[in-house]
């Protein structure tokens, strides 16, 4: 009951947010087209080094394009319906907005979530639908209902990851550390490393974004399977387990996160 | 037992201080917000609360509507306590902030109760009744479908009213509603709130600078400086205390009236009016007036006390604010 009110607000918050960004169509045309191009861009530099080596370690260029899409979808979505989370906090904070969640009967985080939304990402996300069809297709992946399962918590359990990596974002601002350029390391540019095959980093890398930020469980374990790869002698059922990481780590920075709003609650700012 | 009632409330801020040089880490000062402060409300009055700017006003709205919590003392609000369960205690609050908007930016305002009646699950029906009182009382019909951004000032502060009391709460914040405000829009807001505390028993709290919406709204007042409370009382009280001097300009039928003044009092001529200064505590206003007759034929007297801004600025000074 309490969940479905709750999802009722955000639908209807979603709403509202939607009409705002309407309110200026022209200046919202302009910046969805040049998110075309800058998503469009990033394709265009796999589609070069794809042309340039054909292959990179043992995966081929349509693997290389589904990774690409999987995480150009995974991340966009979650910029499209977590703008408050990915992008509005730390304003919140600086200005005091927060202060004004603080006198409404519901979760801080509930209305973070509700406070933002960025549409213009949908040319982003249908670059990454584009790449993920091309992908699946040069890569001769045949469609199966568990493959379709995998991709879907995939996406579902990339996002939760970010959303709960954007957190940690919110926490620093919270607690007026200003080392955002951090957070960025592996949000950003967990995005731009993990668009490409874990496999092809050095180990370090491969550490952080195995334990730290786990982009390798939530993505390119699943994308293994889908891809028909080996999973490391894994069983077939690990495929949808080490996705579940993505809401371990938005689980533990939800906590984090609300125990700083305590903490805020009692320093003021 | 009173509505509000606040005992020995403290709450101290950490001030990160810019690192000074040849020090490895930043000094913190600790500044006493609140040293200890003691009130009580009675449930439907209309308290004004002023200081100087810094004086930790907005440190106890801030605590009484839950935002804060105070490092030490006790403080509870129709039996809750502000600082826990958050959730359950700000359904009975509606806060104001005159310089911070809590409804939404690009949508009209309507959409933006709406929404609000979601957030505070308003059942509907209770939520048109509410919606159609305030719209008539704040005269909000003109404007409901436009979007906060094209408001007028007092239009938006008029909306934000009605925002935050859509869930018809208890006790109402108003953090310095008047600001920038022009004449016409405070004396509508004045009469607004006298009309809600009357109409539907609401406590009202406001912190202000504008000594008018304190004359015009409050029947007490309390103030604050340096985290403390120096005063708690009825507004002509207060300012019986400061009011240290009037000024009496008469003029004169009589030539040269034989005017004989007791010590202290200053004379001053201004063609043929003669404003005389004196204090009320030195000399009684009666006596002063029956020297003044007793000079000669009065054609013409007004009496002037001090600008109300002025005995505040007095005050904050004799206080050492």
């Amino acid at each position: 009951m309490n969940i479905l009110n709750t999802f009722h607000l955000y639908v209807r918050s979603m709403g509202m947010l939607l009409k705002s960004h309407l309110q200026y169509p022209a200046s919202f045309i302009m910046q969805t087209l040049a998110q075309l191009v800058m998503e469009g861009g990033e394709m265009l530099a796999v589609i070069l080094v794809v042309d340039r080596f054909e292959t990179l370690m043992h995966w081929t260029g349509g693997n290389l394009f589904f990774f690409f899409g999987l995480m150009s979808v995974s991340f966009y979505i979650t910029e499209f319906f977590g703008r408050g989370v990915t992008g509005n906090f730390p304003s919140m904070v600086r200005t005091g907005q927060l202060d004004t969640l603080l006198l409404r009967p519901r979760a801080v985080l509930t209305q973070v979530l509700c406070s933002g939304t960025d549409p213009r990402r949908i040319t982003c996300i249908a670059v990454g639908v584009a790449a993920l069809i091309v992908g699946s297709n040069m890569s001769d992946v045949t469609w199966s209902v568990p493959k379709v399962l995998a991709l879907v918590e995939s996406i579902l359990m990339s996002g939760m990851l970010i959303l709960g990596l954007f957190l940690i974002e919110g926490i620093f601002c919270i607690h007026s550390v200003k080392s955002v350029e951090l957070v960025n390391a592996i949000t950003y540019g967990g995005r731009s490393a993990c668009q490409y095959p874990i496999d092809i980093y050095p180990r370090p890398l491969k550490i952080l974004f195995t334990v730290v930020a786990p982009f390798a469980l939530t993505m390119h374990v699943p994308a293994a399977y889908i891809l028909g790869k080996p999973l490391y002698g894994w069983p077939v059922w690990t495929v949808f387990v080490t996705p579940l990481s993505g809401a371990v780590v938005f689980t533990v920075m939800t906590l984090l996160f609300n125990r700083g709003i305590k903490f805020y609650r009692s320093t003021g700012s | 037992m009173s509505y509000i009632e606040v005992e020995n409330l403290r709450k101290t801020f950490t001030v990160r201080k810019k690192r000074e040089a040849g020090k490895l880490f930043r000094e913190k000062e600790i500044v006493e917000a609140l040293k200890g402060i003691s009130f009580t409300v009675d449930k439907g009055e209309l308290v004004g609360y002023i200081g100087p700017n810094g004086a930790g006003k907005s440190t106890t709205v801030k605590i009484l509507s839950g935002i804060l919590t105070p490092e030490s003392g006790r403080a509870e609000v129709g039996g809750r306590v502000p600082w826990k369960d958050r959730k359950e205690y700000v359904r009975h609050i509606g806060v104001v902030f005159g310089q911070r908007s809590q409804l939404w930016w690009d949508v009209p305002i309507i959409d933006s109760f709406s929404l609000l009646k979601d957030i505070y699950r308003i059942p509907e029906k209770d939520y048109l009744n509410r919606l159609q009182e305030l719209t008539d009382a704040l005269q909000l019909k003109s404007f409901m479908r436009k979007p906060l951004r094209l408001l007028s000032l007092g239009q938006k502060m008029r909306a934000e009213l009605c925002g935050s009391l859509l869930h018809s709460p208890e006790l109402l914040f108003l953090d310095e509603p008047t600001i920038g405000l022009d004449a016409v829009s405070k004396l509508a807001l004045r009469d607004f709130l006298k009309w809600e505390n009357k109409e539907h028993g609401t406590t009202i709290m406001l912190t202000t600078h504008d000594m008018e919406d304190i004359s015009a709204l409050c029947s007490r007042v309390m103030v604050l400086g340096h985290g403390q409370k120096l005063f708690d009382g009825k507004l002509p009280e207060l300012l019986e205390r400061f009011d240290t001097v009037r000024t009496v300009v008469v003029k004169y039928n009589t030539e040269n009236p034989k005017l004989v003044l007791p010590a202290g009092v200053v004379k001053d001529k201004k063609d043929d009016e003669i404003h005389i200064t004196y204090s009320p505590v030195d000399i009684p206003t009666a006596d002063m007036l029956a020297i003044l007759q007793n000079a000669g034929t009065i054609s013409e007297m007004t009496l002037q006390s001090e600008n109300i801004d002025h005995l505040i600025a007095a005050m904050y000074k004799e206080m050492d604010l």
